[in-house]
């Protein structure tokens, strides 16, 4: 496979922590969280294969070329229109939680709008940019920041903060029933592959998904799985874990870089989260745009021969955003989230069935 | 080969002076000995005189007859075809003689050519490698280049440019390995500009931009023909201009623009650690500013508890909020060193002293800026110089003031989203087709040959 492709997968799971599912995953330690986790280890491994291998198939179109090629229009809008839908939600959710972390942590002074509208300017920029300018902003953003959070990982794993004994307490909660929530949360994390249904317009050539592939995602996926859950537990204590509304950002404040500029790891990691959480926003809105693009589409819309209907869904981006950030509090965000990850998991079954549908009509 | 034009050539050569009148330097000469005779017109002052002597003259006196001097006029090399009279009188002007024999017309290229000295590199200097850069004579350039580039395969068109001075350009690339698609673009592009007077290769490179408004520079202009060389050999299109000191190169992509060519000279470890130094410095001059604003004013916090107060410690006394201190000091550093470019050569020193003085102990010491933003000044100043292309630090300097803009409105978080907008407007941009921020992990070849992602 392309490299680039491994960098949508990526960006989603190390852009996870912002996206409330440690938060979630902690709140069913004690009732199935483990096994939620192992199951939805594979089950997301196989839903990352199976859309790569379906995107394959189709070498350099994405989802809104398959269903007008295949499918009747009175199908594949309603379809198009609620999987953008998911797409705003999913990067409205990391955007609104960042906002939230920004004014929590690092600028407490400013307004919260102001700090949405910061968000909202560069990615209305980003999002109308070219697929491909894209891609190519994911991977020097990400191989700036990788290394970096690769220390900061390794930190953890090694700082004397972190007592292996809370560990073993939370692996003694194996044996429990799996839990939905823990499980469509978890999964979340091996579900960056699916960004493919636009940006596989770019992947003209002909590429297969192997199993070398797949292990490298694998392990990649089940370590990041292992730190986001183990780790915050493992610092900050099996019981008052409970009570933490950021587990990530407080373990990230108990880490200290004795001999360097900045001391708290909290401040680096804030950032660094900042770029991955903006980079994770930019493709899902990018996604939702070109999904809109593809099915609503005013030709007389136009002003000094630029058509302004993208402008017209960022306006509303701009709306909904601003609204939702001020009327939203930190336990509605993270009940909210609980809810649209359940629901997008559930979603992909009609996925499954659009993809199946589209291969047989197109017999290949 | 006879150049016959339809019209009589005594005509011609009326015509000719006619039109090249009321000049001084305009030449008529008519050469007669026994039976031979023959006609001279030329300007004087582009004519090289003792070849002139030495190649007509003298050979016109010493041979035997007029079938004996047209015909060794005709195998001379010099001789150029003859299309139209207006083509002639154009010639002319650029050097060339006309010579009426035997009811022949013959157009004989003998120019004076003042500016083909080779210079020595003065914009990108290296430790290694050539020491001698370009001229300003087309010929002189294109033999330069020819004789680091030996192969069969480097084509030079050429083509005139600019409605008034109709000056020569050269389009040099190899037949084997240049981009197409590029080459067709540059020749599209080429044909579009419509100006009456062009003077250097440089400017073509503003009249090639189909943006109005630019930033970045796309096409890199080079004074070193080893860069040439190399950029030729790796598939780029050269232009050339007769008149200018320097190539332009496209495509051009932002990578590029941060190479030296002692990096090819160096060894291996060598060239990486001056390369990590040159991309930290890139790094270092965009966001130091930035920085400083956001670690002051928004998030003192941040850095370890003795430098936040080592920084707050130097800025008791300074009157004014963090981002006017930096704006003040960094405009005060931009005009000294536009100051030492504009200076003539012998008043610069002084320039450079007594801004450095200013700059360096009053300014602490009237309290208008803090002892650590001097430092970073500096730091941010000497950076930039870093950047081995000179378009590139140019832009980055501008780049830099947006940087500050967005930290001193946002803090860190804005100095981060400041740094992920410039890296979209960059990955955004194209040059020639050619995708102009781009990480380059393969073989350039895969890497470039529209095999996207």
């Amino acid at each position: 496979m392309s490299r680039y492709f491994f960098y949508l997968v990526f960006v989603n799971m190390i852009a996870n922590v912002v996206a409330s599912v440690p938060k979630i995953l902690i709140s069913h330690r004690e009732d199935g969280a483990i096994v939620s986790m192992i199951l939805s280890f594979f089950s997301g491994l196989v839903f990352c294969y199976i859309v790569t291998r379906f995107f394959n198939l189709f070498p350099g179109q994405g989802l809104p070329e398959l269903t007008r090629k295949y499918l009747p229009r009175w199908v594949s809008f309603p379809v198009l229109l609620l999987i953008a839908g998911s797409w705003y939600i999913a990067g409205l959710i990391t955007l609104v939680t960042f906002s939230f972390l920004l004014k929590r942590f690092l600028t407490p002074d400013m307004p919260l709008p102001w700090i949405t509208s910061t968000f909202l300017l560069f990615l209305t920029y980003g999002i109308l940019m070219k697929s491909r300018s894209v891609l190519y902003t994911i991977e020097f953003v990400l191989l700036c920041c990788l290394p970096i959070i690769f220390v900061i990982t390794l930190k953890a794993y090694t700082t004397p903060e972190l007592r292996w004994d809370f560990i073993k307490e939370a692996v003694m909660h194996i044996y429990h029933v799996p839990d939905f929530s823990a499980f469509s949360a978890s999964t979340y994390l091996l579900l960056g592959g699916f960004n493919l249904i636009i940006f596989n317009r770019l992947f003209k050539r002909e590429q297969h998904i192997n199993w070398k592939n797949m292990l490298f995602i694998g392990l990649a996926g089940g370590a990041s799985l292992v730190t986001t859950y183990f780790v915050p537990i493992g610092i900050n204590g099996f019981e008052s874990i409970g009570g933490i509304v950021y587990p990530w950002i407080t373990t990230s404040d108990a880490l200290r870089l004795e001999f360097f500029v900045v001391e708290r790891v909290l401040y680096i990691f804030l950032l660094l989260y900042l770029a991955i959480s903006f980079l994770s926003v930019l493709i899902h809105w990018h996604v939702t745009l070109e999904l809109l693009k593809s099915i609503i589409w005013f030709k007389r819309l136009r002003w000094k021969k630029r058509n302004l209907t993208p402008f017209l869904f960022i306006g509303l981006f701009w709306f909904v955003s601003l609204e939702i950030v001020t009327y939203l509090t930190e336990y509605q965000l993270i009940e909210y989230t609980r809810y649209f990850l359940n629901y997008l998991l559930c979603s992909f079954a009609v996925m499954f069935g659009l993809f199946l549908f589209i291969k047989r009509r197109a017999e290949v | 080969m006879l150049s016959r034009t339809p019209e009589n050539p005594g005509d011609t050569i009326k015509w000719l002076s006619q039109e090249l009148k009321p000049s001084f330097d305009l030449v008529h000469k008519p050469l007669h000995m026994d039976e031979k005779h023959a006609e001279l017109l030329y300007i004087k002052t582009v004519v090289d005189g003792t070849q002139l002597q030495q190649l007509v003259i003298k050979p016109f006196f010493e041979l035997a007859t007029d079938q004996h001097v047209e015909a060794y006029l005709n195998s001379l090399p010099n001789q150029q075809d003859i299309t139209s009279k207006e083509q002639m009188l154009l010639e002319m002007t650029k050097g060339s003689v006309v010579i009426l024999i035997r009811d022949h017309l013959l157009l004989m290229d003998i120019k004076k050519v003042n500016t083909d000295t080779v210079q020595q590199t003065s914009i990108e200097p290296t430790i290694q490698g050539p020491q001698l850069s370009l001229s300003e004579d087309i010929a002189t350039n294109v033999n330069l280049i020819r004789q680091r580039y030996h192969r069969p395969s480097l084509v030079i068109e050429t083509m005139e440019l600019g409605e008034k001075n109709k000056q020569t350009l050269a389009i040099i690339y190899d037949e084997e390995v240049v981009l197409k698609d590029v080459l067709e673009q540059v020749k599209r592009k080429l044909k579009a500009i419509k100006i009456p007077i062009i003077q250097s290769t440089t400017e073509l490179q503003r009249l090639m931009n189909d943006k109005r408004r630019s930033l970045m520079p796309t096409m890199m202009m080079t004074e070193r023909t080893d860069r040439v060389v190399y950029n030729l050999a790796s598939g780029k299109v050269a232009l050339l201009l007769d008149g200018g000191h320097s190539v332009i190169l496209a495509p051009a992509i932002f990578f590029d623009f941060m190479t030296s060519m002692d990096d090819k000279y160096g060894s291996y470890w060598v060239t990486k650690s001056l390369k990590f130094l040159r991309y930290s410095g890139l790094f270092a001059c965009l966001t130091l500013p930035g920085v400083y604003v956001a670690a002051t004013s928004y998030n003192p916090e941040v850095f370890r508890v003795e430098l936040a107060l080592s920084i707050a410690g130097s800025r008791i006394g300074v009157p004014y909020p963090s981002f006017i201190e930096v704006l003040f000091m960094l405009m005060v550093m931009e005009l000294l060193t536009e100051a030492s470019i504009r200076l003539p050569k012998a008043v610069t020193g002084t320039a450079t002293t007594v801004g450095g003085l200013i700059l360096g102990t009053a300014a602490t010491e009237a309290a208008l800026a803090s002892n650590i933003m001097i430092i970073i000044v500096a730091a941010v100043a000497i950076s930039t110089f870093v950047i081995p292309i000179n378009e590139m630090s140019f832009a980055i300097r501008v780049v830099r003031y947006i940087l500050l803009a967005f930290a001193s409105l946002g803090g860190l978080a804005g100095l981060v989203f400041g740094l992920i907008g410039i890296l979209m407007y960059l990955t955004q941009m194209e040059s020639f087709g050619e995708p102009y921020f781009k990480m380059y992990w393969q073989t350039k070849r895969a890497e470039t040959r529209k095999i996207q992602t």
